[in-house]
């Protein structure tokens, strides 16, 4: 299977819901998803596509656009292909369905695109912080307009 | 945190009653002896056979501690100065600090430091735990490791070298002979 | 999990501070007598914010960040890293260089699985295995410090190529070194096969079959144990693996006794890179000519685009995904390290062990935990 029928195939089932989708070389394709039905293109990548390894899955902060990107970086076991796909939501409330019922090891990084940028997973069975501590959320240290960075409080620095 | 208070409360409690019972009586459990002790030539027995037996905790915290792992394993060999590796903290003499100290895993490391029996020393290793190293602007790490624990020796690199922890051991040997340890209160 | 505690059950915390490998990380087992009936993993407790960090960095000062990921894969974690940029600026690689690369890799490869693999023995009551991995790893560690005059974390690739050569007389070392390590690897392999305490321990215990692993989304050693044989070295090539003759190390049982023997294949698969890459490898430039790029390398101003490269970690897959909006500073970096899902796999698989095998299980799946805190 390669990038080009990959393609094909996707905007040929989901014309509506994917944008964008392009070709970038033998191994690499993008695409740009609608945030609602994420979950719908995920689950036919990996049953009919073969995309059944989730290599990871993070966000992007924009505050000049207002936007914050949820890219989900989608690999398969049995071709080199891999899918960068983008869902695009607004910076005010960032809100989309959990992948965790179609790819499983998507549990984790979805707590942490949740603690570290404020993205809210519908859906996710135990949405907690997970690498900072409690008190942290809240502050989400990773987007761009986070006030806590550089942090000045060593004092042993010359 | 909130078991960590109340385990203290306990300990005072017992301890005011070892002093008031028993009026006019020095008692080996208590504190008055060891203070006794430390004014005269014994001290210096008890501080030779301290320095030649300094277990350390095994907790690697970053990437300091894979070169705590090697130092003390065969190649490096501490054993010959009585320095061995333990796992657990009521164990151990010494407690080093081999990386990033996180907000989160601060609370945890002063409960461990609670955990180990006096005398007890710290070893900063590394740059991190001196003064955050390449992290030090992080929103996640403690920079100031040494308002925390009272530190005896500090080894700088990033990572050090084993030598340089080998190094740092003997300088806390030569400041527990010479009584100048902040893990000891003279 | 589930916090309520039902009759005869109880909640054990191991950890932060533990034994079972480098880097603090806490278990929360649920425990029914003796057999694990429910737990969970804590992470973040050496969270140091790399992401964040990164993109306050130049793309030269970045490197040196990338070295404190997985402080066992150091060389892997700045392949990945450069590769990004030299994708993103389009920087060719002069073969001296690149073999120079596969050559390092490989060796932090070795000296990872020897700490992986003597550490786990140690886990599970074999700590005179532990002394012997550290002796011989000692050696090669002594072989990477010749050449990058750093043992653990080298900040050693540079942009376009490489920051040193190769020291006079490094063949005959390798030579030497190498002759040692496969008998000691031999040595390894017939007490692992022989102690009939280890194979009670190991055979059998917390299998993974190919479809379960697959669905986890493993990768490494851990997937390779269960019969597949995905390795981005040979899926994916990257640097000059086309050109070189290796196998994928498998084994199908999928316990943990197979991770462990395809830790030891793939340690010898290693040597054997090792030696055909200083066989092979032309004289000629460690940058490429031409080109500002050099051992100082220039304020970069990479192109603005995004880019997802990765690379086969010790671990398993290695990858960053990296935008640049065009300055000299990334926009935003994503660390994707194999040990991450590998350890979500956790709970799963203790399900119903009992208490001694959990440091088998966790043990054996060679978690770095400052990679998946960052």
């Amino acid at each position: 299977m390669d990038a080009n029928s990959i393609i094909s195939s996707l905007t040929g089932k989901f014309p509506e819901d994917i944008c964008d989708a392009n070709v970038e070389s033998e191994i690499r394709t993008v695409a740009k998803v609608k945030p609602e039905n994420v979950v719908e293109v995920c689950r036919y990548l990996k049953e009919d596509l073969s995309f059944g390894h989730l290599c990871c899955e993070f966000g992007v902060d924009y505050p000049d656009r207002n936007e914050i990107e949820v890219i989900y970086v989608i690999g398969s076991y049995e071709h080199p292909v891999i899918l960068t796909m983008k869902a695009i939501l607004p910076r005010d409330n960032p809100e989309v369905e959990s992948v965790v019922p179609v790819y499983w090891n998507a549990n984790w990084y979805e707590r942490e695109t949740y603690e570290l940028f404020g993205v809210k997973y519908l859906n996710h069975p135990d949405l907690k912080p997970l690498v900072l501590p409690k008190e942290m959320l809240g502050e989400w240290p990773l987007r761009k307009d986070y006030k806590g960075f550089p942090n000045k409080t060593a004092r042993n620095l010359v | 945190m909130d078991e960590i208070e109340q385990t203290n409360v306990e300990q005072d409690a017992v301890l005011d009653v070892g002093y008031t019972d028993v009026p006019g009586t020095m008692l080996t459990d208590s504190n008055a002896i060891a203070d006794f002790i430390k004014k005269t030539k014994i001290q210096d027995v008890l501080n030779w056979g301290r320095k030649n037996s300094l277990w350390f905790m095994v907790n690697a915290m970053g990437c300091c501690g894979v070169e705590l792992l090697a130092t003390g394993m065969a190649h490096y060999d501490t054993d010959r100065f009585g320095i061995i590796p333990r796992n657990s903290p009521r164990h151990a003499d010494v407690m080093i600090i081999s990386g990033y100290v996180t907000k989160k895993y601060l609370p945890a490391l002063k409960r461990i430091w609670d955990q180990m029996p006096a005398p007890k020393w710290v070893i900063c290793f590394g740059d991190c735990a001196i003064s955050g190293g390449p992290f030090y602007e992080s929103y996640s790490t403690y920079q100031n490791v040494d308002d925390v624990f009272p530190v005896d020796v500090f080894v700088p690199g990033c990572p050090p070298r084993c030598e340089a922890l080998i190094q740092g051991f003997v300088e806390l040997q030569k400041k527990i002979e010479a009584k100048k340890d902040k893990g000891t209160d003279y | 999990m589930d916090e309520t505690v039902g009759p005869s059950e109880m909640i054990v915390h191991l950890g932060p501070q533990h034994p079972m490998m480098p880097g603090p990380f806490r278990l929360n087992a649920k425990l029914r007598g003796e057999t694990v009936v429910d737990s969970e993993v804590e992470m973040g407790w050496i969270h140091k914010g790399i992401e964040k960090i990164l993109e306050s960095k130049t793309y030269l000062q970045g490197i040196t960040i990338v070295d404190r990921i997985c402080y066992l894969a150091a060389m892997t974690n700045e392949e990945a890293y450069v590769g990004c940029v030299e994708k993103l600026a389009g920087i060719e690689v002069p073969e001296r260089a690149q073999y120079i690369r596969v050559i390092m890799e490989e060796l932090s490869r070795l000296q990872s699985h020897l700490l992986g693999m003597g550490e786990y023995a140690s886990f599970v009551g074999f700590v005179s295995m532990f002394m012997y991995t550290i002796r011989d790893r000692e050696d090669v560690m002594s072989l990477i410090d010749s050449v990058t005059g750093a043992r653990v974390t080298h900040s050693f690739l540079r942009y376009g190529g490489v920051k040193d050569d190769l020291p006079d007389g490094f063949k005959d070392d390798v030579k030497y070194v190498f002759g040692n390590l496969r008998k000691a690897i031999d040595n390894y392999e017939e007490l692992y096969r022989t102690d009939a305490i280890y194979k009670a321990r190991t055979k059998g215990i917390g299998v993974l079959t190919a479809d379960v692993a697959k669905d986890l989304g493993v990768s490494g050693p851990p997937l390779r144990a269960t019969g597949v044989a995905f390795d981005i070295r040979k899926d994916e090539p990257y640097l000059v693996y086309e050109d070189l003759d290796f196998k994928v190390c498998t084994q199908t049982d999928g316990d943990v006794f197979a991770r462990i023997q395809v830790r030891l294949d793939e340690m010898r698969e290693s040597m054997y890179i090792i030696e055909q890459c200083l066989d092979q490898i032309p004289s000629g430039p460690l940058f490429p000519e031409g080109t500002p790029y050099g051992k100082r390398s220039p304020v970069m101003r990479v192109p603005a685009g995004e880019v997802f490269h990765r690379v086969e970690d010790p671990r398993g897959e290695m990858g960053f995904y990296m935008v640049s909006d065009g300055s000299d500073k990334p926009y935003r970096v994503k660390v994707r390290g194999p040990v991450y899902p590998t350890l979500q796999t956790l709970p799963p698989l203790l399900k119903g062990v009992p208490v001694a095998d959990i440091v088998a299980i966790a043990g054996s799946m060679d978690t770095c935990t400052s990679e998946v805190d960052r």
